[in-house]
Parts: structure tokens; C-alpha cells; sequence
């Protein structure tokens, strides 16, 4: 366990070092938050409410999906491919520490690295934008939110897994990298919430594994889906860990057996 | 039992051709012919406890790639490997903790880390104590003298300086069995020296199984009893490297200074004169006659000094791999 913990406090000593491009990052994540924020607060006027959403619920699911996003979406694993590509994986081939939990230790630096950061950003937007914002006083719906975003951070640690994986077999895993951050940019939910959509594409979403990245935590935290929703939610959601685990398992192993360990 | 044993080991990579140019990248797309590079060649030896073996070859012999079998990286394409009883490729936690591998090229270093947080950070993997690894530390250090960088960004050492951090960090949980490839590489001659002598202290200390290879005759010399010698991925001797100099020496080299200028035709009655550069003679004799030859040299030669020099290994193993 402690080994763990050390990677943990080494990535986020390396991040110090690199601080001033990480700064340039949160500027990127500030900025796209605020074009949002004001995006929406122009078409949701006070008193008005649009897709069954008020001005308070929808700044606050804003505001939300940027935090969400420091936890659930900042990642290392994608320097596994290349890692794996290059022949570094022999490095931890040949140590006694298991390679997923080494990367998701580093995922888990990088996340607290973010969250701190965005933590101090959201305190200054409130301060300047005064929004309104809605607070969940339900103990329960906070549990089940938070519970969703573990389970949320897990499932998007999978998919940079799988997706690293490829560089035992090619060079290039940065075109599926790219084409992913797309669709997670939709049907995650971080541009908007996926219910304004038309009802049929919509539930067709909720049977992806992408609405559970985001959208799913949050819509949990305003407290807008009943219990049965939820309950289905969290069960479609460790149905998709559970395949995307054991595929991960699957590749792994079968992409072991051709690793040619190049370089050294 | 054999620390380590390997029997019929074959590892081929598999290899697609592409023909050269745009064109054979659009069809390698398509279409890509494969083929089996036979890196190891079904070899098999075996190594007891604490012995220090050199394996050697030239470039591309299979020398990496047999360690990497050993150590678990590769996944043998057949034969088998054993290595402290433990099939290296299963990767058990026992197995890793007694093992290291060492190679010349690759780090394991936090790059932008001091030296020290990649220390701590193995003390953990390995699941070391804090006064063993205060001391094991300690003794690395001081042997391979470095203890003023430890504290320094990995980025900004010198490439010998980075080497010994990756020797640290390699060794900090004391293995039992070591797969050094090419540890001296990129050293300078003093700190080659340091360093085989660190190995051969390790080996002595901790009775530690040692596989080497390297391309400096120096280090096998100094450090081997044992090699084993291939080539294209087949084991071509295996044996003692006094052995093997014995077999392959047929002659001795009789270095001669002489008082006047005799001409080289007389020399040449008696072996022969590989240079003649009055006063230094340099002449090939057969091994078994040499002593008789430097005794007539001095009796009827006007001789002021004579010398008689083995071959260097170097030109024995040169000999080993032209006489296939
Ligand atoms: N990852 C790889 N993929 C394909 N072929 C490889 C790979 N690694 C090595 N080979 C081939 O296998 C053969 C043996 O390589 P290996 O690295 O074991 O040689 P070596 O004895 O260590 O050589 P050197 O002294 O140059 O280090 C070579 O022909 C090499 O081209
Ligand atoms: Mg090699």
C-alpha cells in the first residue's frame, strides 16, 4: 500500500515542478467553464426555465461538471501507450508492483493536484459571479453522488487503460485518444445536461457507459432522478466496470505475451 | 538445485517485411507479410548459486534477449526457464523481490525527481526496513561515490552520474540473482574498475547468482571463472574461459629487443616474425615450442629483452566466432 502512496506523492512533486504548464491547463478549464456559464446564463433568464431547468439548476450542473471534471476526468493513462510502446513497462515488469494500481496512484496525485486547483478557482468565480447555486441538503442524494463519482473516477480510469493498451500493438494511440475526449466531451455531459436532449437518443445514452462519467453524479447531486432511475443507473453502471475490467484483464494478458520489451 | 536453468529456450520475434517507400506502406497496410526472427535459438544451460558467469557474443546474438526471458519480461516462444525454482514469466512477487536486471540504457529514475524519491520510492516496492536500507544506501553509495547527488533533479546529472543512481536503484533490495546487461557501459575506466569490483564483492558477499554480459574483454577477464559464448542465437562454447583460452591458443607471441640489426630472415627460421621493427620483434611461435624457442633466442641471438605474451581473449573469441 505504501508503495502506492509513494507514486501518489511523487506525481504530485513532479506536477509542482511542471506547475506553469499545468497553470496554462486550468486557464483552458476556466475559460471553457465560463463560456458555458455564461452561454447558459444568457439563454435562462431569472424566473424562466428551459428543458425543465432554472437558471439556479443549471449554473449549479456548470459549475458542477468542472469540479466533477478535476476528479473524474483528469488521467494520466494516457501516457500508458505510449509507455508501454517504448518498452518502459519492462521497468515495472520486473518490480513487484502491480502496473494498473501504479498508474491509478498516479491518476489519484493528478486528481488531487486538479482538485485543489479547481477548488481555488470555484471559490474566486463565486466571489466574482455571485451565480446562484443550488446546495443538496439530502445526506442521501450526497452519499449516492459521491458514491457515483468513485465509481465514475473507476470507470474512466478503465477506459485510458484500454485505450493504453494499444501501444503493445501500434505506435499510435493518440487518434483513438482524440476521438475518445470527443465523444466524452458530449454524452459525458459536460457541455450540458444529456436530458435536454430528445427522450429517445436519450435513453439510448443511458445504456452507454458515458452519461456515469458525469452526468450521472450530478444529476444526483440536484436531486432530480427517483430512486428507481438511480438504482437501474448504478446497476447498467458496475455492469459496464465489471466488462470493461475484464476485457482490460483480457488484453493485458494477451498483449504480455507478445511484449518484446524493446529497447534496453 | 540450479538457481538458474534453461532448456530448450527459443524466442523468436515475429517480424513483418515492408518494402521500402510510400507504396510499401500502403500495402503494408493491407497486407503485411510476416516472418520469425530467431533472436534465441533453443539453448540450454544451467547455473548454480553464487557463480558469476560472462555471457558474451557480438551484436545481436540473443544476449538481451535471453536476460529478458530470465527475468520474466518475455514470454518464451518454447523450452523452459527456471530461475530460483520460479518460472519468470508468472512474475511472482517472491521471485521479483530476489531478482534485478540491469541494463546499460533504460531508467527507472523519476526523470525529474531527485535520485533519492526513486530510492524511497523501491524501499517500498521491495518492502524494505528503514535500517536495511540505511545501510544497503549507505554501501552503495560510498562504493559507487555518489552521495553528494542523491539530492539533485535526475535531469540534471551527468550520463555516469545518472548510471550509478540506476545501479542504486537497481541493487537497493540486495537480489539474489543479478542479470546485468552491459553494466559498465557508458562509465569511465576508472569507474569500470570501482564497479567490477563492486560486482565481484557483491557476488563474494551475498553469494549472489550472476549473469553478465558485456562487450569489454576486461570485465569477463577480471570478474568470470565461467562463460558462455553465442551467437545467432545458439550457444557456441560453454565452459571455463581458461579452457576455452587453452583451446584456442595455438601460439604464444615472443616479444624480442634486439642489440643489432639482424635482418628478419633469421628470425623467421624459428616462427613467425609478425613485425619487425628493429629494435622491437614481435614473433608468433606455437605454444607448445615457446619455451624452447625463447631459450635459443637468448642463447644464440644478441637479445636484450624478451617477452612471452598470451593472446588477448579478444582475438580468441574472434577466433571462436570465425571458426563456425
Ligand atoms: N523487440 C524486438 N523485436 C524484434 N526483433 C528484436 C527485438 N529485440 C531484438 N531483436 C532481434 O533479436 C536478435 C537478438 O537481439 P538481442 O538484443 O538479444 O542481441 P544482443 O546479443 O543483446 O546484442 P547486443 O550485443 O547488440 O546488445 C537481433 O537480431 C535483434 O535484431
Ligand atoms: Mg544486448
Amino acid at each position: 500500500m505504501k508503495k502506492y502512496l509513494r507514486v501518489l506523492s511523487n506525481t504530485w512533486e513532479e506536477m509542482v515542478t511542471y506547475r506553469l504548464n499545468f497553470v496554462m491547463w486550468r486557464v483552458r478549464t476556466v475559460l471553457q467553464f465560463l463560456t458555458m456559464y455564461f452561454l447558459w446564463l444568457a439563454l435562462i433568464p431569472k424566473g424562466t426555465i428551459l428543458f425543465g431547468y432554472s437558471q439556479t439548476l443549471m449554473l449549479t450542473y456548470i459549475l458542477g461538471t468542472s469540479i466533477l471534471s478535476a476528479v473524474v476526468l483528469s488521467t494520466r493513462t494516457h501516457e500508458i501507450g505510449e509507455h508501454i510502446y517504448r518498452g518502459d513497462l519492462s521497468i515495472f515488469l520486473i518490480r513487484p508492483i502491480n502496473y494498473f494500481l501504479y498508474w491509478f496512484s498516479r491518476d489519484v496525485g493528478d486528481k488531487l493536484f486538479n482538485i485543489s486547483f479547481s477548488v481555488v478557482e470555484i471559490m474566486i468565480l463565486l466571489f466574482l459571479l455571485k451565480p446562484p447555486i443550488f446546495l443538496q441538503t439530502e445526506i442521501i442524494f450526497i452519499a449516492l453522488a459521491i458514491l457515483a463519482t468513485a465509481l465514475a473516477v473507476v470507470l474512466y480510469f478503465l477506459f485510458g487503460a484500454i485505450l493504453g493498451m494499444l501501444g503493445f500493438w501500434s505506435p499510435d494511440v493518440w487518434a483513438p485518444r482524440f476521438i475518445l475526449f470527443i465523444l466524452l466531451q458530449f454524452f459525458a455531459g459536460s457541455l450540458f445536461p444529456l436530458d435536454i436532449l430528445p427522450k429517445s437518443l436519450y435513453e439510448a445514452f443511458q445504456l452507454t457507459p458515458f452519461p456515469y462519467l458525469l452526468y450521472f453524479p450530478l444529476k444526483i447531486y440536484l436531486g432530480q432522478l427517483p430512486f428507481s432511475t438511480i438504482s437501474t443507473g448504478f446497476l447498467i453502471d458496475v455492469i459496464w466496470i465489471l466488462i470493461i475490467a475484464l476485457f482490460l484483464q483480457f488484453i493485458w494478458h494477451k498483449g504480455l505475451r507478445l511484449y518484446t520489451a524493446v529497447g534496453r | 538445485m540450479a538457481v538458474i536453468s534453461v532448456s530448450h529456450l527459443q524466442k523468436y520475434y515475429q517480424l513483418h517485411q515492408k518494402e521500402p517507400g510510400f507504396s510499401g506502406s500502403v500495402k503494408s497496410l493491407f497486407y503485411r507479410k510476416y516472418y520469425d526472427a530467431k533472436a534465441v535459438n533453443d539453448i540450454s544451460f544451467a547455473i548454480e548459486e553464487g557463480e558469476l558467469v560472462g555471457f558474451i557474443g557480438p551484436n545481436g546474438a540473443g544476449k538481451t534477449t535471453t536476460l529478458k526471458c530470465l527475468s520474466g519480461l518475455l514470454y518464451p516462444t518454447s523450452g523452459n526457464v527456471f530461475v530460483l525454482g520460479y518460472t519468470p514469466f508468472d512474475r511472482n512477487n517472491a521471485f521479483l523481490k530476489q531478482i534485478s536486471l540491469v541494463m546499460g540504457q533504460k531508467n527507472q529514475l523519476w526523470w525529474d525527481l531527485p535520485a533519492m524519491e526513486s530510492f524511497l520510492l523501491n524501499k517500498e516496492i521491495y518492502e524494505i526496513s528503514d535500517a536495511q536500507f540505511k545501510k544497503t544506501l549507505k554501501e552503495l553509495t560510498e562504493l559507487l561515490d555518489i552521495s553528494d547527488v542523491l539530492n539533485v533533479q535526475v535531469r540534471k546529472l551527468s550520463l555516469g552520474q545518472r548510471m550509478k543512481c540506476e545501479l542504486i536503484a537497481a541493487l537497493i533490495h540486495s537480489p539474489k540473482v543479478l542479470f546485468l546487461d552491459e553494466p559498465t557501459i557508458g562509465l569511465d575506466v576508472v569507474m569500470q574498475k570501482n564497479l567490477r569490483d563492486f560486482i565481484r564483492s557483491y557476488n563474494q558477499k551475498y553469494k549472489a547468482t550472476i549473469l553478465l554480459t558485456s562487450h569489454y574483454m576486461q570485465d569477463v577477464r577480471e570478474l568470470c571463472k565461467r562463460v558462455i559464448i553465442i551467437d545467432h542465437g545458439k550457444i557456441l562454447y560453454d565452459g571455463l574461459l581458461s579452457d576455452i583460452v587453452k583451446r584456442y591458443t595455438k601460439n604464444k607471441f615472443l616479444t624480442i629487443e634486439l642489440e643489432e640489426d639482424i635482418g628478419r630472415e633469421k628470425l623467421e627460421k624459428l616462427g613467425k616474425v609478425t613485425n619487425y621493427q628493429f629494435p622491437k620483434v614481435s614473433l608468433a611461435v606455437p605454444k607448445a615450442l615457446s619455451n624452447k624457442i625463447a631459450a635459443t633466442l637468448l642463447d644464440s641471438f644478441p637479445v636484450t629483452d624478451l617477452n612471452i605474451e598470451e593472446p588477448q581473449i579478444e582475438a580468441i573469441i574472434r577466433d571462436v566466432f570465425s571458426k563456425q
